[in-house]
């Protein structure tokens, strides 16, 4: 796109403006729908669906503002629609396959459902649903478990097909879903639902149409994507020329603990913006990757998304607002990994992905965007077993996440963040009315918010007793556990993530990373959420603002002291004293750093840096898929033994940093031979 | 010696105190509108009366009831200048408000705060008492650390606390206990339970609902301690009641305790009077249509009745006690026009409210409002509004309304109104449908009633828009929530969170004991809905009971509140009506499946001797002159009437102006205006129906 969008509008900008609010009420109108009807707990507590009209090439126009889930404004039906050869009225299509549909469902519990709009023979429209299902079958109760390497153990596959022919309903797939599904009566409640916010959806296009004419409203939908697009390229343009790189970590691929690598490259050019993530690590042997079939993605441009609207909140929602977006994501990395690659938590790794754009966007420019909030979405779940009956109880006792990360001009959320799903936490009460446990703890977790002249916002403490024997406790999406959400500007990075058993007792002892833990009676399992980055010179923050927050006890005494240079006298502030101390940690310092990884990760970038990994990654990729993961992982053992080994933190893992770089580039340089013309060794290890 | 017989409504508002003066021998209604006293809201009010009772030639013992609204309370939430509040929970449950819901307000928006905090987080104190969710106690209550909570409550000079613990909508006993002892140590300090005020599920809306009542509790209760002086000293000696949340009325005394249940009574109260005035009119399914300087807000009622929500909010608060359902719809008179970078007319969301108001107000106000627009266009008339009481600057409107025609590419100001009016239009009426389709209702079987300056104005600009054929417009439209606090009666609603089974007989058999626990939680708020109404003083008549239940089927995560569909109710008819219910909303029931009850509910309404509308008189509408008004490009030479001409039957046709002291009515072409026996306007579009 060479110029503005906006000069490619024909309708008159008023009749435009009435077309946005009427397009949103669709939406709107088909999420209320949705979510009063729908069965299941993620829809009503956690508001995890989404509706939405799409333009008959299958990207979406109208988008709800409030209802839902706002990550999947950029979601696009097409790869669905052209799999079905024969469309005709009253079809309603299914599917939750991550790669029959190109990465528009992006795990399998997502059950999507387009149902096509004709007028007079053509379709004019598209209306969509979706929603987190209980259960899919597969493995694991509720369908998703990092551990899973493909997807044959994620659940019940759904490519697009017909669930509603002409009207009428394809049966035979029902029971064979149902069948498949560990609550399905739970299910099938949901797709009534679904399918009700669809024929709402439809009767609103018709009526539309019936008051405008079908022109117009095609003309409507063309000219609104238009002026999105016009609008947040305006909002691009605030993003410096150049290419912008930055990179971020998972700590681990949980089936091995190497870390994984995010690579962005930001090419911004006049309010364009190509995203390349090239040098990004290769697809995992773990329900991680991020099915995004190689091309522009809702989980690759979120917080470009998120960056334009809190620029402009006028802009409407619909894909326009991504038109000034490219995007290169090879073929056999994680974040477009070939089938049949798990997916299951592919969120975890959309969170870092998002987060490396923020970085990039930083390096253009520090300040265009927060410092990453802690990154997390932990659902932890109880296991409870009934000691008469055996039967047993699954439940999600909380939802978890960190805080926001700081802003130029703000302090981050304290144990809350709307960045990724933007959920509704459990109320105590209701999870207690459910289970025998008892929530001992949810509360701000001190001093884990990154220091800075604005602080990031706290993670969170979970705790939970255990009354049952035998009692499991699961989470998910833990992370940040090992690589901290990193401080911006000269602002300090967020407190990593922990899981203590038994905390502030002789018996507690870290859990470290919880799959699923099986605890006894009276055990206290505490999860403890990351911080949100700070951002700026902690100096410079106002002593009297850390006082209070120092009163309020977000941050402790020793911190203001050791981070804030801040001396109090009782609840006052030592104000000459404070002066003497900022002045002493000014002049014992380097220097601000523009981002402040923490110790962990600048150990490793010591050893792994850009143009190894580059090299590294680029060569892993000419091996065949089935041996990559493997060699990379044998590789990786012999640069850090300590890892496997489980030495911890990782500073200690690497041991001595010119010795691993060593190592690191005698096995790059092993590689690049076995795969040099004529050697064959690809073929030889297969 | 005369017996009483007047009643006199009085709404508070921003800028006038609206008082209505209601004659119960059907001797007519009386508006009198007297400048607020920000600084005193009760001044207002002794003046009102002293005018309002003079001006007829009573005395004021001929006054037998006072009703009175407020938004102090709402006000001081919003504007976060309620008390020096403590919070005193369950041991590990500090950050109850400072989590809240964890879900932030824009999912988008990474610069969106989330909201002020009602009680800062060092004013928030952790005791070691809380029940499991069985009801039964996990921790007692330590005498020794309450006391120290109380200690250092004194220290820290609060004054109002609110205690929340774990589980306590099964019990408040703990918490009246730890009350107890903090009210005993801190003499003066206004102390509320939240299992007493509200016991629902969900601790951090309970706690809100605590930590609001006590929030405002101080406040409120020195405002109601000088109301009653200053009435008094006026020399009326009837009660005061105050309007409340749910469209009826609290005696004084339950709103000194229960402050929570007024903070949303303005709204409802035009709800009420819409309702009261629907009946009149014959007409049942209305949508009410409250527009002013800086929001409209509108409100469906399906069958002759307010109906009411759990999902409201109060400023950025959640509340989840029963309010009239009253939903905020966008532009008010004040809201402002601009043009975005796209070349994109926008209506708001800033809005220039009263000061400095819109342009035309020359109070320093430099972009366009809403209010603009009326006056560039012609519906109203700069020398006319608010009776002639403010003179309005119209070249100034059309100057500032130029500057937006021209960054549109349009020829002149008014085509700029026009359009800012037509997108105004479009934002209000894409709600209004989206609220019908959400209720299952179809426009044209509904009247919008308007009321507030600003809704008889633009009411059929939105009717045009939403498919509507029917406008009322009440006599009293700027006085139209202080004549809903009259005509309204006494009301208050009791919940209990209480989860059980029931079913039809054969369904389920274990569900007997369900049904009993269900059964003991409804007899147990009925007694205590029962012992407050013989409380609430002499003018309440007969009382009615109303009881439902929030169910849905097991597993699911949406509730219906079922109203029992007999006295006393019976679970077999009760999950019938449910699986109707679930039916005609999402098309599908379980006819054999039992049903789970989660909450029980209880309204009871006491019933105050009605007022009545009086007959309008026989006066016919003479035509001043005419005025163009814009409308689509074209001029229409609009008659202007009075609005005194319109006595019973009196009708014009559109186009037509109708002006009063307290707003205009605009009658477009195509519509016809035709007043009532108690002179109601009813505006249909013709050639329909």
């Amino acid at each position: 796109m060479t110029q503005d969008a906006a000069s490619g509008i024909v309708l008159d900008p008023v009749d435009l403006e009435i077309f946005f609010h009427k397009f949103t009420a669709v939406a709107e109108e088909m999420a209320i729908t949705l979510q009063r009807a729908a069965r299941t707990t993620y829809v009503k507590e956690a508001g995890d669906f989404g509706t939405a009209l799409a333009s008959p090439g299958g990207r979406f126009f109208a988008y709800p503002r409030v209802l839902g889930v706002s990550g999947f404004l950029d979601s696009d039906v097409g790869p669905s629609l052209e799999a079905i050869p024969d469309l005709e009225p009253g079809d309603v299509i299914i599917t939750n396959h991550p790669y029959a549909s190109v990465g528009l469902s992006t795990h399998m519990p997502d059950l999507h459902l387009i149902r096509p709009i004709f007028h007079e023979g053509r379709i004019v429209a598209h209306a969509w649903d979706f929603i987190h299902s209980a259960d899919v079958g597969g493995g694991v109760p509720s369908s998703i478990s990092p551990r899973f390497s493909d997807l044959f153990q994620e659940g019940f596959q759904i490519p697009p097909m017909k669930l509603m022919k002409a009207g009428v309903m394809n049966a035979d797939f029902l029971t064979l879903y149902r069948s498949n599904c560990r609550t399905p009566d739970v299910n099938l409640g949901d797709i009534n639902a679904m399918l009700a916010a669809l024929a709402i959806g439809e009767r609103r296009v018709h009526e539309l149409i019936a008051a405008h004419g079908v022109e117009t409203f095609m003309q409507a939908q063309r000219d609104l994507v238009a002026y999105a697009a016009a609008k947040a390229r305006q909002v691009q343009r605030r993003i410096p020329d150049g290419d912008h790189v930055f990179w971020d970590y998972l700590d681990d691929d949980y089936n091995s603990p190497v870390p994984v690598r995010l690579r962005c490259c930001l090419k911004a050019r006049d309010g364009h913006v190509h995203l390349d993530f090239t040098g990004s690590d290769p697809q995992v042997e773990a329900a991680y990757n991020v099915p995004t079939g190689g091309r522009r993605h809702v989980w690759l441009t979120l917080k470009l998304m998120h960056f334009v609207y809190s620029t402009d909140r006028t802009v409407p929602l619909n894909y326009g607002l991504f038109e000034n977006i490219t995007v290169e994501a090879p073929s056999g990395t994680i974040v477009n990994p070939e089938p049949p690659a798990a997916v299951g938590v592919r969120a975890a790794t959309a969170i870092r992905i998002n987060e490396a754009l923020v970085g990039a966007m930083s390096v253009a420019k520090p300040g265009l965007m927060p410092a990453p909030s802690g990154g997390v979405m932990i659902p932890s779940v109880l296991v409870e077993q009934d000691p008469a009956t055996g039967a047993r109880s699954v439940m999600v006792l909380q939802s978890l996440v960190g805080g926001t990360g700081a802003r130029e001009g703000g302090d981050g959320v304290d144990g809350r963040d709307s960045s990724l799903a933007n959920q509704r936490n459990t109320p105590i009460e209701k999870t207690e009315e459910e289970s025998a446990a008892v929530i001992v703890d949810y509360a701000l977790r001190p001093d884990s918010g990154g220091a800075g002249r604005w602080r990031g916002g706290t993670g969170v403490v979970f705790s939970v007793r255990i009354v049952r024997d035998g009692s499991a406790v699961l989470g998910r999406g833990m992370e940040r556990f090992v690589f901290r959400p990193w401080g911006m500007a000269g602002g300090k990075p967020g407190a990593n993530a922990r899981v203590v058993l038994n905390a502030g007792t002789p018996q507690e002892r870290d859990l470290g990373k919880l799959d699923m833990f099986v605890a006894r009676a009276g055990d206290v399992v505490t999860i403890m959420t990351p911080g949100g980055g700070g951002f700026g010179d902690p100096l410079e923050r106002p002593a009297d603002v850390v006082r209070d927050d120092v009163v309020s006890g977000y941050v402790s005494r020793e911190s203001a002291l050791a981070d804030y240079g801040v001396v109090l006298d009782g609840d006052a502030v030592d104000e000459a004293a404070t002066r003497a101390r900022r002045d002493a940690i000014r002049r014992g310092r380097p220097g601000l750093k523009r981002f402040d990884y923490g110790p962990e990760r600048e150990a490793w970038d010591t050893v792994f840096d850009d143009a190894s990994m580059l090299e590294f990654n680029a060569l892993l990729m000419r091996l065949p898929t089935s041996v990559r993961s493997r060699r990379r992982r044998e590789i990786f053992d012999r640069v850090v033994p300590g890892l496997s080994a489980g030495v911890r933190p990782l500073q200690d893992a690497i041991g001595d940093p010119d010795a691993a770089r060593a190592r690191l580039k005698d096995d790059i340089e092993a590689l690049r031979r076995a795969l040099a013309p004529g050697e064959g060794e690809t073929r030889r290890t297969s | 010696m005369t017996t009483a017989r007047y009643r006199i409504g009085i709404d508070v508002g921003g800028t006038f105190t609206d008082f209505i003066l209601a004659d119960m021998t059907g001797g007519g209604l009386v508006l009198h509108k007297e400048p607020s006293v920000p600084g005193d809201p009760s001044l207002a009010v002794e003046r009102g009366i002293a005018a309002l009772v003079d001006s007829r030639g009573l005395a004021p013992r001929d006054v037998e009831l006072v009703v009175h609204g407020t938004t102090i309370g709402l006000n001081a939430i919003i504007q976060r200048r309620g008390a020096k509040l403590a919070l005193v929970v369950s041991r590990g449950n500090r950050d109850v408000m400072e989590i809240a819901r964890l879900r932030l307000p824009s999912s988008y928006d990474v610069a969106a705060p989330r909201e002020a905090p009602l009680v800062r987080r060092d004013l928030v104190f952790e005791v070691g008492a809380r029940l499991r969710s069985d009801g039964t106690v996990l921790e007692p209550v330590d005498p020794a650390e309450v006391d120290g909570v109380a200690d250092e409550l004194a220290r820290r000079g609060v004054d109002a606390v609110a205690v929340m613990l774990l589980n306590s909508y099964r019990d408040p006993a703990l918490e009246i206990e730890v009350a107890e002892r903090l009210r005993a140590r801190l003499p003066g300090v206004l102390v509320t339970e939240s299992g007493v005020v509200w016991p629902e599920v969900r601790e951090y809306e309970r706690c809100l609902v605590a930590g609001l009542n006590a929030y405002i509790h101080p406040l409120m209760t020195s405002y109601f301690d000088r109301l009653q002086r200053r009435v008094g000293e006026a020399g009326v000696k009837g009660p005061i009641y105050i309007t409340a949340n749910n469209g009826g009325t609290l005696g004084l005394d339950t709103a000194r305790e229960r402050p929570i249940d007024t903070v949303l009574s303005g709204p409802a109260s035009g709800v009420v009077a819409s309702v009261r005035m629907g009946e009149a009119a014959g007409r049942t399914r209305l949508i009410t249509f409250d527009m002013g300087g800086t929001s409209a807000d509108i409100s469906i009622v399906r069958a002759g009745a307010p109906e009411f929500t759990t999902t409201t909010f109060v400023g950025d608060f959640p509340l989840i006690m029963p309010v009239v359902n009253v939903g905020a719809i966008g532009a008010g008179g004040g809201s402002i026009l601009w043009v975005d970078d796209q070349g994109f007319l926008k209506v708001g969301p800033l809005s220039a409210g009263a000061d400095p108001g819109p342009v035309s107000y020359r109070r320093g106000g430099t972009q366009p409002a809403v209010t603009d627009c009326y006056l560039a266009t012609g519906i109203i008339d700069p020398d006319r509004f608010l009776g002639g009481r403010m003179r309005l600057d119209r070249e100034a409107a059309l100057a500032a309304l130029a500057e937006i025609a021209q960054r549109l590419g349009l020829p002149g100001p008014v085509d700029a109104a026009e359009a800012a009016l037509r997108v105004a239009s479009a934002k209000m009426a894409s709600e209004v449908i989206k609220l019908l389709a959400t209720a299952g209702a179809d426009p044209r079987d509904f009247a919008l009633v308007a009321y507030g300056g600003a809704g008889p104005t633009h009411a059929v600009l939105l009717a045009e828009e939403a498919g509507l054929e029917a406008v009322l417009v009440p006599t009293t439209p700027g006085a139209f929530c202080a004549l809903g606090a009259v005509l309204a009666d006494v009301r208050r609603d009791y919940v209990q969170t209480a989860r059980h089974l029931i079913a039809a007989p054969g369904v389920l058999p274990a569900s007997r004991d369900g049904w009993a626990a269900v059964d003991e939680a409804i007899a147990r708020l009925r007694r205590d809905a029962l012992a407050w109404i013989a409380k609430e003083g002499a003018l309440v008549g007969a009382h009615s009971i109303a009881v439902s239940a929030n169910m849905r089927y097991t597993g699911q995560a949406y509730e219906l509140d079922i109203p029992a569909p007999s006295d006393p109710p019976d679970p077999a008819s009760w999950c019938e009506a449910f699986h109707a219910e679930h039916h005609r909303l999402y098309g599908f029931s379980d006819p054999s499946a039992p049903v789970q009850v989660t909450t029980v509910r209880l309204g009871v309404i006491g019933k105050v001797p009605p007022v009545q509308f009086p007959p309008a008189d026989d006066a016919k509408p003479v035509a001043r002159g005419t005025r163009t008004v814009w409308r689509n490009g074209k001029a229409l030479e609009a008659a202007v009437y009075d609005r005194a001409g319109f006595g019973r039957g009196a009708a014009v046709q559109g186009p037509a102006i109708i002006e009063q002291a307290d707003t205009t009515t605009l009658v477009l072409d195509g519509w016809r205006c035709e007043a009532d026996a108690i002179g109601t306007l009813h505006l249909t579009r013709e050639g329909r129906r």
